[in-house]
């Protein structure tokens, strides 16, 4: 088993970083870089709370391996908002009212910015927004309200046409 | 969990360190499966050789035959793929079944059809287009059709330290559709507990069955394509008739399994009624395209 050097571009700012070869990217954000917006629970893949975006794209970071990410260029809750200027998802789930305990929703809001982001512009059905969030778990809400917070988005940001 | 993680430049750099390494390597692709399996315990890999970064080997190309996708393509943007929208749409209905967004944006086409899983959602929707695969190894490149390639559940006929690089196959004739079908124990997320696929030409007047290729998944111990099935539709008309026949026939020769999921009398069950709407759908489609 061999260290290697993690080279990794995490919400903007480059890290490198000394891992394991089995260290997957969900334990290098919150135990290596601190970033604990990402949040553990199932581990396969199945609960979608360690959801990030990878060069964009939502991943389940807790079954990918640190190494694969070489290079690339890593997003987490931490990265698309702060509390002066949040991200249109973001004020929809507050406006909304759907979040509970909290523990999905940076997974939620992640994977929905993954899927609105693939047609910037369009307005998406509430059956095409469900679809989208099928792999992310809720345990207190239920779904009406969260599909009700990426409607809500998708709206405003197809009214502003493009992406923040 | 201990194993080194090799990212190889090149094809040949991944089949060099495969055969030094063998047998205590093994490739990844996505990883979607692989990692869940060394979690599990199930898998202990002294080395994991990363097929990610390989160039070339991710993306759809139309080429004058037909189709060829690299084996690192994902799920995600196959099922986002313009070229699949018309009658290769049972491609993506296969393609969106998989897991949730997060793992089709990483998992491989590559990777789901290696794994050789009884319940492989997108192996079918291949085999009825009568697939086959450009495997990379030591010795060169060879072409085996899909329906070859699995041997059983979790078994092929992969040589030490061969790469599956892309999967073809040919364009459609005319009057033709194709379509998906899954069934799990909930809508999303799910194994299946069986899938159907089909793919169906009618002839010229489009009063009979020029052709109609059937593949039922996670209903024998690999996918497999009802051959008397396919067979006794060859020149009938299609129909409620014809294709509720062809779902009896198909039934017949499944080999389901009872286990947590469903029984085997289910699981035959689902076959037979399956593959009447995939065919019905089928059907349907083409009427569509004609009008």
């Amino acid at each position: 088993m061999t260290r290697t050097n993690l080279d990794i571009l995490i919400n903007g700012e480059r890290h490198q970083i000394l891992i394991e070869p089995h260290w997957t990217l969900l334990h290098v954000l919150r135990s290596v870089v601190g970033m604990m917006g990402t949040k553990e629970n199932c581990l396969e893949a199945e609960c979608g709370v360690c959801t990030v975006l990878l060069d964009g794209k939502s991943v389940n970071s807790c079954i990918l391996l640190a190494g694969q990410t070489a290079g690339r260029s890593v997003t987490t809750i931490e990265g698309i908002g702060n509390p002066e200027h949040l991200h249109p998802l973001q004020a929809a789930f507050i406006e909304c009212g759907a979040v509970q305990c909290g523990y999905c929703i940076p997974g939620m809001i992640l994977t929905a910015k993954s899927f609105l982001d693939e047609n910037p512009g369009r307005r998406q059905s509430r059956d095409e927004i469900r679809e989208a969030i099928a792999g992310n778990l809720c345990r207190c809400t239920g779904y009406r309200k969260i599909v009700d917070a990426v409607a809500l988005a998708a709206e405003r940001m197809s009214v502003a046409g493009a992406k923040p | 969990m201990s194993f080194d993680l090799h990212r190889p430049a090149t094809i040949s750099e991944a089949i060099g360190l495969s055969t030094r390494l063998a047998p205590a390597a093994r490739y990844i692709a996505g990883g979607t499966d692989l990692v869940i399996q060394i979690n599990r315990k199930k898998v202990f890999p002294d080395h994991l050789i990363d097929l990610g970064q390989l160039p070339g080997l991710a993306g759809v190309a139309e080429t004058a035959g037909g189709y060829s996708l690299g084996s690192l393509t994902t799920y995600r943007s196959i099922e986002l793929h313009p070229a699949f929208q018309g009658n290769l749409s049972g491609v993506i209905e296969a393609a969106r079944v998989v897991g949730g967004h997060q793992v089709r944006n990483v998992a491989t086409v590559g990777g789901n059809i290696v794994n050789a899983s009884p319940a492989a959602d997108f192996v079918p929707a291949l085999l009825v287009l009568d697939a086959e695969l450009e495997l990379t190894g030591p010795a060169g490149n060879r072409i085996v059709a899909l329906r070859d390639f699995v041997v059983g559940p979790g078994r092929t006929v992969l040589g030490p330290a061969e790469i599956v690089t892309s999967i073809r196959f040919a364009r459609l004739p005319d009057r033709s559709a194709t379509a998906f079908l899954k069934e799990g124990r909930r809508k999303a997320m799910e194994i299946s507990v069986v899938c159907v696929a089909a793919c169906l030409t009618l002839d010229e007047s489009g009063s009979s069955c020029a052709s109609a290729r059937l593949a039922v998944g996670a209903a024998a111990p690999k996918a497999m394509r009802p051959q008397q099935a396919e067979a006794y539709l060859l020149n009938r008309p299609p129909g409620r008739v014809s294709f509720a026949e062809a779902g009896r026939l198909a039934a017949e020769s499944s080999a389901p399994i009872s286990d947590v999921r469903a029984s085997a009398e289910h699981r035959r069950h689902l076959v037979a009624v399956m593959v009447e709407r995939a065919l019905t759908a089928c059907h349907q489609r083409i009427l569509e395209q004609g009008r």
